[in-house]
């Protein structure tokens, strides 16, 4: 049986009951789903409130690095059988899902919650996605701090 | 002389005001060597050139790395996804 993995990036809400659907095989008994999601207030270091949130990508390059990060996912957890790492692009509220990784497997001891981890840590990594935050203090680039390896 | 796209993302298209450029580049030119073109060109850079992330054709490229022809570079800021 074929193993799915589905990856794209989207400016339409994330089903995420549709995208379950597609990685669920007659063989899983397990799915662990991770979903980012635009936080309104925060409270843990610099408190602040964000109005909205702009995510941009480039997109080729995303779609190429969302599929390495699956790709690492097999290796590193040959057991998973369905993948999904979704990215949700454009203007986005506070409670809104943004992002989706979502892995299956037949049971659950056999590593999807730490492939879902794994894939959620590794596409905020290298998968070239960018995010403005806009908030009543004004707006600014939300930078990261993980520098990849050339060809990482 | 050979041409190639250069795309800037987030931050740096604010400091360049383009998301992309067409240039011509001298054959051999090192992604370092073009980074201080554009700094050179867009002053603004200059406090990110230590930060920023190279890509050619899609690819993390390192500052040694020489341009191939007809490339595709993306200047952009530590990604921030998720």
């Amino acid at each position: 049986m074929d193993s799915p993995t589905i990856i794209f990036l989207t400016e339409s809400e994330l089903d995420l009951d549709a995208l379950l659907a597609r990685i669920t095989l007659p063989t899983t008994g397990a799915a662990a789903i991770f979903t980012g999601m635009v936080r309104g207030q925060t409270s843990r270091g610099d408190a602040h409130e964000t109005a909205y949130l702009d995510y941009e990508a480039y997109q080729p390059m995303a779609e190429t690095k969302m599929r390495q990060v699956a790709d690492e996912i097999r290796q590193k957890w040959p057991t998973i059988e369905g993948i999904a790492i979704v990215q949700r692009i454009g203007r986005l509220y506070p409670g809104t899902p943004t992002t989706l990784i979502a892995c299956t497997s037949a049971h659950r001891n056999t590593g999807v919650f730490e492939a879902a981890r794994y894939g959620i840590d590794r596409l905020k990594e290298i998968v070239p996605v960018w995010k403005k935050e806009i908030g009543p203090q004004g707006e600014e680039w939300v930078e990261g701090h993980y520098r990849p390896k050339p060809g990482e | 002389m050979h041409k190639v796209k250069v795309l800037f993302f987030a931050t740096l298209r604010d400091y360049v005001g383009s998301k992309s450029l067409e240039l011509e580049i001298p054959f051999g030119m090192t992604v370092g060597g073009l980074t201080d073109l554009l700094v050179a060109t867009y002053p603004r850079l200059e406090k990110v050139k230590n930060s920023m992330m190279v890509a050619i054709n899609r690819e993390y490229a390192a500052n040694e790395q020489v341009i191939p022809e007809g490339a595709e570079i993306a200047f952009f800021p530590p990604v921030s996804g998720g």
